[in-house]
């Protein structure tokens, strides 16, 4: 016990040397097993790491670079930084919805992106170095997501994508804030739809309806008035911008491919709780599905449950069904950290190392950064994470993480 | 209305005021500070019309004879202070309710003359300040330029820059915008509209004003994302930006620099963070622009605390006086004792930034509005001499 504090000990003080000049000079990190996500493990790998991108990758007999800095990870486990492709975080939640309308497709979430924010270190103690923030879930049409590292030396430096989803929201968040009186009087911007269920269906219908109407701008005459939200909304219809439509619920699910089929625009199911109960429709329909929380016995946006009754099988289901699902934590306020939510699916029966794909570069293919980050190759950024144990195992934790080469784990 | 009704009672008293304003007056002092980075030692200032006409160690015999002399004797007579952000008492008054984008309101319109904090100032040795719409709003509107004096304030300036604000305050569960998002994407389509020939009116003609460079721009912003989403619009609109408040400016530092914006700091308190009260030091070392502002009773405090943290002095005086008269773009009238400049200035019983000294008196536009004049001297001395002598 007390030899492997000691070791452990040893490989902090080298990792944060190695830390120091990280951009600069060549560091190898030996003797770990490395999962480098998408395929098979390396025992006893070698992973070179200079200039804040990854420089080789292999077994022990890869060459290492004269000069380097060797630091070894024997008994540690490397696995790429983890993505949570619905993160709920970010900024300050008042500064996620914005509540003075419900259909609000241009609003990007970019803008009130808080660098510092607590969720951040929260994330990358758990080894998560990319996250997809999304507006908040009390508007129909929340506005756009953005894909960031969980930290740069500067706030454009965590950008991967500005403008990466547009957000939709099923089910009855969006009208929970709307009454026909609110604090005793109707002179107020809440006193509006919608109320109930049906009504976000029609306003989500509505802002799809009117977008496909408008004219597109043909070269040489007046561009219609601007409507930089009916422009979103488009860029959705024309394939160019991709749909995350929250649903939970069982009936939510089916309205969300619905509205998508009936418009023609792909969308991906985030927080599909019930999808056990619509594999046939999901698999038709060929939509990748976030499954938010696996390990959450209850869902919890905040309007509860929902409706929909969260299974911890659902993750297998989705898996025998062949339909293409991503591991997140999403919108659940009790949702662990990811790598537990990912240990969780595995428990229920999901192949270990899909469930390590389900939080690395299965996230990174569908949010479009897997030329940057997702799995351990040549070229890709020098993201990493140098777990204690293998990740699925419950005792693992994030000994180091890596964004670009920099060590970035405030020490515990 | 009470005071106003007794105007009518004022207005020989006032007329009396005019006439000592007319009158030449010549002011003497150990140290009088002529601007921070220029001291002269028991030099003089002759003030007429309320501006100062000259200043030096060598005024002329005749002027030194026609003068009224008052001497300050071992004081410290330094520029008024400049306040770059205030709304005084009236902030309820300064931010519409139900809007809040109103570029084009001018806070001169709420301006209350009989203001008993604008009154107040003079005491805190402040001779000016930018009296601004209310950080509640995103486009608050224009700040005015205004003066306290003895019985009354008054308007300097009308219009100086436009106020915007980031910060929480604007962001209000009532309307639009509730997020700073909502803040923004108002702010970008407004400009776009403006830059583009969109939108028309009084609101979009402030916007492109400050598209066209005549209209400078403030915006509170406190935080990191604040000051980042505010930068964000000074470079995709192509305007200088002055933050406000700016309380993690240390973390934006290289972007403000390479973005050349200067900040309006909030008020120092001795028992807050470290950060805060050593970014002033930080701000000087990199060169950005910067003044004291908030709280005017805590104005000096907020120097004096700065200094303590690292800040030298003469830039800790000068970010009361010359700084902020520089950002509010009224460095020819006020901010310094130059000849030209309105005899604006301060008598303190030593270096404002040294706590322990006393506040004497506080002039304005070349009349005393707070303070006493100096205590009589032994009637041996010279210096009394001189006064008997100057009063025949």
């Amino acid at each position: 016990m007390n030899a492997r504090f000691v070791a452990t000990l040893t490989l902090s003080a080298a990792l944060a040397s190695a830390a120091a000049t990280a951009q600069e000079r060549t560091t190898v990190f030996t003797g770990a097993r490395i999962l480098p996500a998408g395929r098979p493990a390396i025992e006893n790998g070698v992973l070179v790491v200079a200039g804040g991108k990854i420089q080789a990758i292999g077994g022990s007999s890869l060459p290492r670079p004269d000069g380097a800095t060797t630091v070894d990870c024997s008994g540690r486990t490397i696995t790429p930084g983890l993505i949570d492709a619905s993160f709920r975080g970010g900024a300050d939640p008042a500064d996620l919805n914005e509540q003075s309308d419900e259909v609000t497709p241009h609003l990007r979430v970019l803008d009130s992106l808080d660098p510092e924010d607590r969720s951040f270190e929260r994330a990358r103690a758990g080894g998560v170095t990319t996250v997809h923030v999304m507006p908040g879930t009390r508007n129909v049409i929340g506005g756009l997501g953005c894909v960031v590292k969980t930290w740069g030396t500067d706030p454009a430096t965590m950008v991967l994508n500005a403008e990466a989803s547009l957000r939709i929201v099923m089910g009855t968040e969006p009208s929970m804030g709307n009454r026909a009186i609110r604090g005793g009087s109707v002179d107020s911007m809440y006193y509006r739809r919608p109320t109930t269920r049906m009504g976000v269906v029609w306003e989500a219908r509505k802002a799809f309806f009117d977008a496909k109407q408008e004219p597109e701008t043909v070269p040489g005459q007046a561009p219609p008035a601007a409507n930089p939200g009916r422009e979103v909304l488009k860029r959705v219809l024309r394939g160019s911008l991709t749909a995350y439509t929250t649903a939970r619920s069982e009936q939510d699910i089916r309205t969300a491919l619905r509205i998508a089929a009936e418009f023609g625009y792909q969308t991906v199911i985030d927080d599909a709780q019930d999808a056990y109960l619509v594999a046939d429709e999901l698999a038709a329909a060929k939509v990748m599905v976030l499954l938010g929380a696996p390990s959450a016995p209850t869902v919890a946006g905040t309007a509860g449950a929902d409706g929909s009754d969260p299974r911890f099988a659902t993750v297998r289901i989705l898996a025998e069904r062949g339909i293409p699902f991503v591991v997140t934590t999403g919108s659940n306020l009790s949702a662990l950290d990811l790598v537990r939510e990912a240990m969780f699916a595995a428990r229920n029966g999901l192949d270990p190392a899909k469930a390590l794909d389900a939080v690395t570069i299965l996230p990174a293919r569908l949010l479009g950064i897997d030329q940057r980050t997702g799995s351990l190759d040549v070229g890709k950024d020098a993201d990493f994470v140098v777990w204690s144990h293998d990740p699925l195992d419950p005792a693992a934790v994030a000994e180091s993480v890596f964004i670009d080469g920099n060590s970035v784990l405030a020490s515990r | 209305m009470h005071l106003r009704s007794s105007l009518a009672l004022l207005v020989p008293f006032v007329v009396a005021v005019e006439r000592s304003a007319a009158q030449e007056l010549l002011l003497k002092a150990r140290r009088i500070v002529v601007a921070a980075d220029a001291v002269l030692t028991d030099g003089a200032l002759l003030v007429q019309q309320g501006k100062v006409v000259w200043v030096g160690t060598d005024i002329p015999a005749d002027a030194r004879s026609r003068a009224k002399a008052i001497d300050y004797g071992e004081a410290t007579i330094v520029p008024g202070f400049v306040l770059a952000e205030t709304t005084l008492d009236q902030d309820a008054d300064l931010a519409e309710g139900a809007l809040a984008f109103t570029p084009d309101l001018r806070a001169a319109e709420a301006f209350d003359p009989w203001d008993e904090r604008l009154l107040a100032l003079p005491a805190l040795g402040i001779t000016s300040c930018a009296f601004s719409p209310s950080p509640r709003n995103v486009a608050g509107g224009i700040a005015a330029f205004v003066k306290p004096g003895k019985d009354r304030g008054a308007i300097a300036a009308a219009e100086l820059h436009l106020s915007l604000s980031l910060t929480g305050a604007a962001r209000n569960p009532e309307r639009q915008p509730t997020s700073l998002m909502g803040a923004m994407d108002l702010l970008r389509t407004t400009f776009t509209a403006a830059r583009t020939g969109t939108r028309t009116g009084p609101d979009a003609a402030v916007m492109h004003q400050v598209l066209q460079g005549s209209r400078p721009v403030f915006v509170h912003a406190d935080t990191w994302a604040e000051i980042n989403a505010a930068l964000d619009l000074s470079r995709d609109f192509g305007f200088a930006v002055v933050l406000v408040g700016a309380r993690e400016a240390g973390k934006a530092l290289p972007r403000i620099v390479q973005q050349k914006a200067s900040v309006v700091l909030d008020t120092l308190v001795p028992e807050g963070r470290l950060e805060p009260l050593r970014l002033p030091a930080r701000l000087a070392e990199a060169g950005v622009p910067f003044c004291f502002a908030g709280q005017p009773e805590k104005l000096r405090l907020s120097a004096a605390l700065a200094v303590r943290n690292g800040l030298d002095r003469r830039t800790a005086l000068q970010a009361l006086t010359r700084m902020p008269a520089l950002l509010l773009d009224q460095q020819q009238v006020v901010g310094s004792l130059r000849q030209g400049s309105a005899a604006d200035f301060v008598v303190f019983t030593g270096d404002p930034l040294d706590l322990d000294a006393a506040h004497v008196a506080t002039w304005v536009d070349g009349v005393r509005i707070a303070g006493t004049d100096p205590a009589p001297k032994p009637a041996a001395s010279a210096a009394s001499a001189t006064v008997a002598g100057d009063r025949r």
